[in-house]
């Protein structure tokens, strides 16, 4: 009998059973599969056995006594999906949400997803919001998705099981690539490209990396459902994750100064997430005092900004600022042959 | 996951379907399976071999095809679904904070009620497995509104604000929302052009749904924005550093052309001089526009006037 059928009869059995099945019994009913010598027949059932726990399957195992045998049982109660009444709008976001993850053709424990999507749509009957949200992706190029695709299931499953993976990574920082060992902690999402967290044995310490620039990768299978490493109970993903250029973590911390004007002053808290917000004394013009670990990339957005966003301070800041501006300048005022050259 | 695991949490959510929905069709089936209409006929195969010892004819699923409909007489107590796995929720919960922002609290109690719909002994698992996906992303406030315009099919009017121009009022049908890079767009027909356009939500203003009621086409689908790919009478040669040329890369792929220095070289739709400046500038010195020289001149008075 194939395994999948075996494991289907069992759950037939066990949804059905009223007292608990010893393993003597179980091994009545299947003699062909549960055969042979006791070790091989239990190792087969103890991998069965587990098939059921990760389906979610509630099986026990109760210790006889006067009224009640020694075998095996399930709560019923605890199988069976129950209604979870949600609203039409509870039903909307989830399914427009988690059908837009899932069209996005990248998204972390998408069998799970596709699954659980089902499930909640059980009992929805016609009702079924049809879903218009879709999202793409960035930074995954034409041809790439799959591999993104299979990426991330891989990093889910491993995060889920606490195993380490050993991968190839490219970084458009450094000319080749590098090997490391890495326990992956968790995924985020930011601006459609997800990034790994977790921490790398080759530079002993937390280390994030773009899903999309792993160009090989291998789950440790030793020891399958042994975790190897446990995540700290105040990680959280995104005090390591940069959201905006001037958070990643290239440089210590700094605090700089920004002047925005103009249109710019009003639209300070949505453009500077996290900023201490003060008007600068003149009319319709605001300072932003912010946390700075990677200036460069906090300039570069200055610039995009426009003449309205001025560096205040500190001096090297500004300097960096007037260094990449007048760069510009200078690129762009050359001869048009000698940008060719 | 193994392909074994796979089937059996297909198999253990068919029998209930067709329980539940007698006479579905097999092509109605598939879908709600995602699984082509000849493995699903191999699915079905397999659960007529399946069963209870010992295995007397009431004791297995009875479950057959007819005239192109599903119906199941002896279910073998899989009238429902088993419950989501831990790992199930999370990545169900972990997709909803997509929405977060625009949701409200229909979010905050769909996963209230989700959890409540674990088995009690695997809630902490969940809880630990969804700290493991972080995709609460910057969706804005206006997909909670036209997520609803979209799903009533009913017309919104908005202000919309071009950049360099007054703001506009529209008339639109909304089709679809569509997020790209992070940056979120909705699709639909604008009443001004009568056309499909895409608009970008943040620069949209006074949002409002009104009672006008529209049947949308059904193929809808908005182009996903890709500079290098829009066709327009002027184009923009951009040039960018062997620093550069790696991210833009990433970006652009086949559309980067490589230049001999390392660096690379992409033509990009110029009919927005602000984006393109915006744009050029965000590279620190490290992108260089080649030409047209009405773009470079741009840049460059940009870059003057950021140097006061």
């Amino acid at each position: 009998m194939e395994r999948t059928e075996r494991i289907l009869d069992l759950v037939a059995l066990l949804l059905d059973a009223r007292e608990p099945i010893s393993w003597a019994e179980l091994r009545e009913h299947f003699p062909s599969d549960y055969g042979g010598s006791d070790d091989a027949a239990e190792r087969k059932f103890e991998r069965d056995k587990a098939e059921l726990v990760e389906l979610g399957f509630p099986l026990t195992y109760v210790q006889g006594d006067d009224e009640r045998r020694d075998g095996y049982i399930v709560d019923r109660d605890a199988y069976y999906l129950p209604e979870a009444d949600l609203t039409k709008e509870e039903l909307a976001v989830l399914y427009a949400a988690g059908s837009a993850a899932l069209a996005s053709g990248a998204f972390p424990g998408r069998d799970d997803l596709a699954h659980a999507l089902r499930k909640i749509g059980f009992f929805a009957g016609e009702s079924l919001p049809t879903p218009r949200v879709r999202m793409e992706l960035g930074a995954v190029q034409e041809g790439e998705e799959k591999e993104v695709s299979a990426r991330l299931e891989q990093l889910w499953d491993a995060c889920a099981a606490r195993k380490w993976v050993d991968l190839t990574y490219a970084s458009p920082k450094h000319p080749t690539a590098t090997q490391r060992k890495v326990d992956p902690y968790g995924l985020a999402l930011r601006r459609g490209v997800w990034t790994l967290v977790g921490h790398c044995h080759l530079r002993g310490g937390m280390r994030t990396f773009h899903v999309h620039r792993i160009r090989e990768m291998k789950v440790n299978t030793a020891r399958p459902r042994t975790p190897d490493f446990q995540v700290p109970e105040d990680f959280s993903l995104d005090a390591h994750v940069a959201y905006f250029p001037w958070q990643h973590r290239f440089h210590e911390p700094m605090e700089v100064t920004l002047r925005l004007s103009g249109a710019l002053a009003s639209r300070a808290g949505s453009l500077l997430p996290g900023a201490m917000l003060e008007s600068a004394g003149e009319e319709g013009v605001v300072r932003a005092r912010m946390r700075v670990s990677f200036l460069d990339g906090l300039v570069r957005f200055c610039l995009a900004l426009g003449p309205d966003c001025r560096v205040e301070g500190p001096e090297s800041a500004q300097a960096r600022h007037k260094e990449m501006a007048t760069r510009i300048v200078e690129r762009h005022e050359e001869p048009h042959e000698k940008v060719s050259a | 996951m193994s392909n074994v695991h796979e089937r059996l949490r297909r198999l253990l959510f068919l029998v209930p379907y067709v329980s539940k929905h007698p006479g579905v069709t097999v092509e109605a089936l598939a879908k709600a399976l995602n699984i082509s209409r000849e493995d699903l006929l191999e699915e079905l195969d397999l659960l007529t071999c399946v069963g209870r010892p010992p295995f007397n004819p009431d004791d297995y699923i009875d479950i057959y095809v007819d005239n192109d409909r599903v119906y199941v007489d002896l279910d073998q107590r899989l009238f429902a679904p088993p419950r989501l796995t831990p790992g199930e929720a999370a990545a169900l919960a972990a997709a909803a904070e997509l929405l977060r922002p625009a949701a409200g609290d229909a979010l905050q109690s769909a996963l209230q009620k989700l959890e409540r719909v674990l088995p009690p002994s695997t809630r902490e698992r969940y809880r630990e497995m969804y700290r493991k996906i972080d995709a609460s992303a910057d969706a804005p406030q206006a997909l909670g509104p036209l997520t609803r315009a979209i799903i009533e099919r009913l017309e919104v009017t908005f202000a919309y604000a071009t950049p360099g121009r007054a703001p506009e009022s529209r008339r639109v049908r909304p089709y679809e929302l569509l997020s790209h890079r992070g940056q979120w767009y909705l699709q639909g027909f604008d009443h001004m052009r009568q056309d499909a356009r895409l608009f970008r939500l943040d620069r949209m203003e006074d949002i409002t749904v009104t009672d006008t009621a529209f049947l949308p086409p059904p193929d809808a689908r908005a182009d996903v924005p890709n500079p290098a790919r829009s066709r327009t009478e002027t184009s923009v040669r951009v040039r960018f550093s062997p620093v550069a040329a790696p991210y833009v890369k990433e970006r652009f792929g086949r559309d980067a052309r490589p230049l001999a220095d390392g660096g690379v070289e992409v033509v990009v739709a110029g009919d927005s001089e602000r984006w393109l400046t915006q744009w050029v500038l965000s590279f620190g010195g490290e992108a260089q526009v080649v030409e047209p020289a009405s773009a470079r001149a741009a840049v460059a008075r940009a870059a003057r006037a950021s140097v006061g």
